[in-house]
């Protein structure tokens, strides 16, 4: 008795059958039998299948008299005929991976439940891209103890996906419906109902082949029968529910409706005319007129208000609304305000609310305007739009000036008002790609404000100049792409051969090598300074700090700026060089002085007479240097190469006794250290701060800012797991009295949600944060070094700090017990903080001993003239320093 | 995992070709012990067991004296440095092994092996890739990624706990996991009196070993007569020296330096306790070897691997707490005995034999 039958069904699909069936005869489990259901196939179906039986004997074929028109009656005939325990199912013209089978046996085996399901991905025929579907249902391998503990998993309706115990399937004599298409649908939610346990494994086991040209029922959703197929299905597997005695899981199947189901039709609906549209809604409507309230209100709110407007046979609004759903997420074309609530459309209906999205509260930068495009032409060689713009939340002022921009390209436009709104005639050369914005600026502070812009999904494309300015996604938003004819193809390659070659030519390795002849015979210049500020990515810190103090003197010292790609907010008189470039290798080579804060290109070594001044760039309990996680793993180069590293230092700048008494040994550092206190941090003792930065982050004066600045987790960067607050509980809370400077750390990559944007203000990469601590009455932090520079300021800080003991003990390491010496409160919820932050004067107040203490150890030294002492230690008067060495610096 | 391999794990299996490749098969490490003794034990059941060496030992160390299964070093350098023709030449080597293989299996032995020897895999050799270090210290280092890309395409990937499996196919969505613990090569007749005041940290003294949090933790908790021996040798031998004076215990510190495989029993009978203060493990022998001499064992909670061999655990980097575990077992001769007996009664299902066993049930699972 073979271990797995897999059941594979087809219909004139000679063509891919021996695909799907090779990918079963190819897996690592050998022991299997293969069942081919034929449904009465016309074409050379019989003859390839005979050929397949021939060449192995693993391989059945059955061929049924009648065609059935669907896949549940050939389903139920492979399972009747299945002779191993265990059944999957497989379509014709997909695939599965190699250890599909074995590795869902293994795990049935040793769980012992009724079915297992594993993540299904679609592959994109054209270019073999592999896409998860809906990954987030399948993460975790588990155990689930029936639907019931997760209802979330209805998301998943497919019947090819799981390997079932046939016994399970024959004991409650499980079949497919016959008579619809999305019988799997139905048969998914029986399965679901009677298995009282069920496995869930993380890994792809079912290629879903998605061909360039749509042939199969599922990607046939413009065809109206579709969706009555969907909508009976979705009647059926109530009815299962019902039937099954289970009538409390049924507002879960309808949810799974709402968010799935209907969404496959309202998702591509701009593109549909509208006698499709009025169909649609009349097919849908019988359905959803059985959903109960609560249900519908689980939704997101634009789906709701799609669901209203079907209800109420508005088809022309719902074709407006459902341009909300992908893409940037539209605003609508009109919304009302009423004791504030905001509605969609005109009207002031419950179902109609979209308060919950926060769009009437954002502020001016963040604003929504809804652009739509209603003629696209080609005017001589250049592209014509006619574009109406509408304000729904009346976010522009009177005074204003409007432009036109894709990629780097910008041009004024002049919209007039018409109706209820504004239109403005484009007329533009399309030179590069991009993606066009209309752009308004606010003539009183000189903010702007910009958003995409809809096109009709039916456009035809207008191809000029190598370029095609065309409707891209389900949204239809505009975009200008490569054209796709032979010249235009032609030049991209060239230019991609030539990029090509120069970067095989400057690899870092080349670049390396370079470097290393280059100082053995380039002499230094004692008065070139090579400065950067983490990494690149600003001009700001310490070194910032120590170069406007060089400028302020007028010391004869000619400093050049490290700069990474795509940095700006760099002083307008620095020169400028990008890191890593030829010109930077050759900068570093030649400057005689070097001043960063986290460490120059870790492999290349200092040149003879070089001095180099490491300002680092913050203190605190983190553990550092070799006893952080980098360098503690079983792998000795990084900590040689970050002992070269150190080694390259002359000076460094330790702000506090503690600093020396911990940095300085971790990083096993024996050279010259300058107590000076902290050059970044002169500018806070003096607490100024300019009126740009409020203007900037478009604080008013009528909230207070909180600062939030969570530091990164070493196991996760760039995934935005380190912003830990819930930001909409934080919102719903305090949103009339404070506002949130949201500052993630520079390895950190967090995009704000739109529902919380009436109160985040991103400012991840806002290019000074000695700015945010000034203009901020309160910090929020975990355990990032910011605590000890903001605590130069003497304002309240709380720290959140839910996962300390993970942080603490595995995640990173520490050296000091925050909860013992934080200057403010730490706590570990939301609801924790919002109560601290309603209390805040008193909170600090109470924390006066604790703030005095921390101050004493971490900032004693801080007396606002730290970057005029570090000048006058590290920076001696060259006519000094040429007495003490006569000999030229630098020359080897 | 554990169901399927444990419940055929007496099955008669024929006689299968099958090669183990190291990246460096003779140098002295856990990787090639444990290779070593298992290529010993299938020989001496009876298959037919080769060891490839990607790379030549700077320092080779015999690890079986009579080996019963055949080696091959195909590489004429040490690991890095080696030129473009020098690798084609050892790459030809290595495929003419790999074709007297077949049909059978290839064990690749760390992630650094599997990407070159996938390319030379001749057919009908069906390759198994290992990883002997946790998921933890997967994640912070090219393992997770290297893991996550190549290990899906083998026959079988190979964890040394539960635990490490089941995180291993969920984070680098693997298929095909399967867990074989590291086998002890020995088991021993006599067993510690416990009776010694001295406590071991066995291992290279580096800094992923971390031997500070454990002189700091020894410092907190012992009183004389107890000592803290430290077997092994390295780079950190000097900082630590420094940091027992700063702890005030240099004089019951004792570094041992490198001791010899054959006079570790004797040490783990002088032995009471045994310490892992290690920021990554992956399943330590030093941990079975201890037990199965009877000693108990404290050590931070850093894998699963560390979990299966049953020591006393201790959140990982909390010294305050490995000190009041150490604390409590040196004043109590009667709790180390306790916890002495249950881990070598832990212990036997380490044993070679039974690791052996596990090792004919996978490769009687890969022929279903």
């Amino acid at each position: 008795m073979p271990d797995c039958t897999v059941v594979v069904i087809t219909y004139n699909d000679a063509d891919r059958l021996p695909r799907a069936v090779r990918s079963v005869l190819g897996q690592s489990l050998h022991d299997l039998e293969v069942i081919v259901v034929d449904d009465a196939s016309t074409d050379d179906t019989p003859r390839v299948a005979a050929e397949l039986e021939r060449l192995d004997p693993r391989v059945r074929y059955l061929r049924r008299g009648r065609n059935s028109g669907g896949c549940g009656a050939p389903r139920n005939d492979g399972m009747d005929a299945a002779a191993a325990p265990y059944l999957m199912f497989l379509d014709s013209d997909d695939e599965l991976p190699r250890h599909a089978c074995k590795s869902l046996l293994t795990e049935i085996e040793r769980t012992g439940t009724d079915f297992v399901s594993g993540q299904i991905a679609r592959l994109y025929e054209p270019s073999g891209r592999i896409q998860p579907y809906y990954p987030a249902l399948f993460r975790e391998r588990r155990v689930v103890e029936g639907i019931a503990a997760e209802p979330e998993l209805f998301l998943d309706s497919f019947s090819t996906n799981k390997l079932y115990d046939l016994a399970f399937l024959r004991r409650h004599v499980l079949r497919f419906p016959e008579d619809i298409h999305y019988e799997d649908h139905v048969f998914a939610t029986e399965v679901y109902t009677l298995a009282r346990r069920f496995a869930v494994v993380p890994w792809v086991i079912y290629h879903w082949r998605r061909a360039a040209r749509p042939t199969s029922i599922s990607q046939s959703v413009k065809d109206m029968d579709n969706v009555r197929h969907r909508v009976e299905a979705a009647f059926r597997s109530d009815k299962v529910l019902r039937d099954c005695g289970r009538p409390e899981l049924v507002p879960e199947r309808q949810y799974r409706f709402l968010r799935q189901d209907l969404r496959v039709y309202l998702n591509p609906l701009p593109a549909r005319d509208l006698v499709w549209a009025k169909e649609f809604a009349s097919v849908v409507r019988p359905y959803l007129a059985t959903l109960p309230p609560e249900v519908v209100a689980r939704v997101e709110p634009l789906t709701r208000v799609c669901c209203a407007l079907i209800l109420a046979d508005r088809v022309e609004e719902l074709r407006v609304a459902a341009r909300s759903l992908t893409g940037a997420g539209a605003p609508p074309r009109t919304a009302v305000r009423d004791r504030g609530r905001t509605y969609w459309g005109t009207t002031l209906s419950p179902e109609m609310d979209i308060t919950t999205l926060h769009l009437a509260e954002l502020p001016f930068t963040a604003a929504r305007l809804r652009h739509e495009v209603s003629e696209l032409s080609l005017d001589g060689d250049h592209v014509a739009l006619t574009v109406h713009t509408y304000d729904p939340f009346g976010a522009l002022p009177s005074d204003w000036t409007a432009f036109f921009a894709y990629g780097g390209q910008r041009l004024p436009i002049h919209p007039r008002p018409s109706g209820d709104g504004l239109v403005s005639e484009i007329v533009f050369r399309p030179v590069e790609r991009g993606d066009p914005r209309i752009g308004f600026t606010r003539s009183r502070d000189g903010l702007t404000t910009t958003d995409r812009l809809l096109v009709n999904p039916g456009a035809a494309p207008v191809e000029v100049n190598g370029f095609s300015v065309r409707p891209s996604g389900h949204a239809a938003l505009l975009r200008v792409v490569f054209s796709r004819d032979r010249h235009s193809i032609a030049r991209r390659v060239v230019r991609r051969l030539r990029a090509e070659l120069f970067r095989r030519l400057s690899t870092p390795r080349a670049k390396l090598r370079v470097y290393k002849a280059l100082i053995r015979v380039v002499p230094r210049r004692k008065d070139l300074a090579l400065f950067e500020s983490d990494c690149g990515k600003g001009c700001t810190g310490s070194p910032r700090a120590v170069y406007d103090e060089l400028r302020r003197l007028g010391l004869p010292v000619e400093v050049v700026w490290s700069v990474a790609r795509n940095r700006r907010d760099f002083p307008l008189d620095a020169r400028l060089v990008r890191r890593l470039s030829w010109r930077y290798v050759w900068t570093m080579a030649r400057a005689g002085i070097w001043v960063d804060s986290h460490g120059f290109p870790l492999d290349y070594p200092k040149p003879p007479g070089t001095r180099y001044l490491q300002t680092w760039h913050g203190q605190g309990i983190k553990s550092i240097g070799f006893d952080a996680p980098d360098l503690r793993a079983d792998f000795a180069a990084p900590r040689e190469q970050w002992r070269r590293a150190v080694d390259r230092w002359d000076a460094l700048v330790s702000p506090s006794e503690e600093f020396s008494r911990r940095f300085v040994p971790s990083n096993g550092y024996t050279g010259r250290v300058l107590r000076c206190g902290t050059p970044r941090c002169d500018v806070l003792v003096r607490g100024e701060v300019g009126p740009h930065v409020r203007k900037r982050l478009e604080l008013s004066d009528d909230r207070k800012v909180l600062l939030y600045a969570p530091t990164y987790r070493d196991s996760a960067k760039n995934s935005g797991a380190s912003v830990r607050v819930d930001l909409a509980a934080l919102a719903e809370e305090l949103a009339d009295e404070w506002v949130l400077v949201l500052r993630t750390h520079p390895v950190e990559e967090y995009r704000v949600p739109e529902p919380v944007r009436h109160f985040v203000r991103p400012a991840g990469s806002y290019p000074e944060i000695n700015d945010l601590i000034l203009v901020s009455d309160a910090l929020l932090t975990d355990y990032s070094s910011v605590m000890c520079d903001y605590a130069v300021t003497g304002k309240p800080m709380v720290f959140y700090v839910d996962d300390w003991d993970d942080y603490r003990l595995s995640e990173r390491g520490v050296y000091d017990d925050l909860p013992s010496i934080a200057p403010g409160p730490c706590v570990t919820t939301t609801a924790e903080l919002i109560t601290c932050l309603k209390a805040l004067p008193a909170v600090h107040t109470a924390f006066a001993d604790r703030y005095a203490a921390f101050r004493e150890t971490w900032c004693a030294e801080e007396r606002g003239d730290a970057a005029r002492r570090v000048v006058e230690e590290f920076f001696a008067p060259p006519a000094a320093a040429k007495a003490a060495r006569p000999l030229l610096w630098g020359t080897p | 995992m554990s169901t399927a391999s444990v419940s055929t794990a007496s099955v008669n299996i024929a006689s299968v070709n099958i090669a183990f490749v190291c990246m460096d098969a003779d140098t002295l490490g856990g990787i090639q012990q444990v290779t070593h003794t298992l290529a010993q034990g299938l020989a001496e059941r009876g298959h037919e067991v080769h060891v490839v060496g990607l790379h030549r030992a700077a320092e080779p160390f015999g690890y079986v004296e009579r080996p019963r299964y055949r080696r091959h070093v195909v590489g004429r350098g040490p690991i890095g440095g080696e030129g473009a023709i020098a690798r084609r030449l050892a790459d030809r080597r290595l495929a003419a092994v790999l074709r007297g293989l077949a049909p059978g299996y290839a064990v690749l032995t760390s992630p650094a092996v599997v990407p070159r020897l996938l390319r030379l895999l001749p057919g009908g050799v069906r390759p198994i890739g290992q990883y002997h270090g946790s998921y933890q210290h997967a994640r912070g280092s090219w393992h997770l990624g290297s893991i996550r890309r190549h290990y899906p395409r083998l026959d079988q990937a190979v964890f040394l706990s539960e635990d490490d499996a089941l995180l291993f196919s969920e984070h680098a969505l693997l298929p095909n996991t399967w867990v074989l613990p590291n086998p002890l090569a020995r088991w021993p007749e006599r067993v510690s009196p416990l009776t010694t005041p001295r406590v071991l940290g066995v291992g290279r003294l580096e800094g992923v070993k971390r031997f500070d949090r454990l002189i700091s933790a020894f410092a907190l908790a012992s009183t004389p007569p107890w000592e803290l021996h430290l077997l092994g040798d390295g780079a950190e031998r000097e900082r630590l020296r420094a940091h027992a004076a700063r702890e005030g215990v240099s004089d019951r510190v004792v570094f041992r330096g490198r001791v010899a495989a054959a006079d570790m029993a004797a040490e783990y009978r002088r032995a009471a306790l045994l310490a892992l203060t290690s920021e990554h493990e992956g399943l330590p022998l030093v941990l079975l070897e201890a037990a199965a001499h009877g000693v108990p064992s404290v050590a931070f909670d850093v894998s699963g691997g560390v979990r299966s061999a049953g020591p006393e655990l201790v959140p990982p980097g909390d010294v305050r707490r490995f000190a009041a575990a150490l604390g409590e077992l040196m004043g109590s001769p009667g709790e180390r005995r306790r916890l002495g007996a249950i881990a070598r009664r832990r212990a036997e299902g380490f044993r070679l034999d039974g690791v052996l066993d596990r090792w004919e049930a996978m490769f009687a699972h890969m022929a279903r």
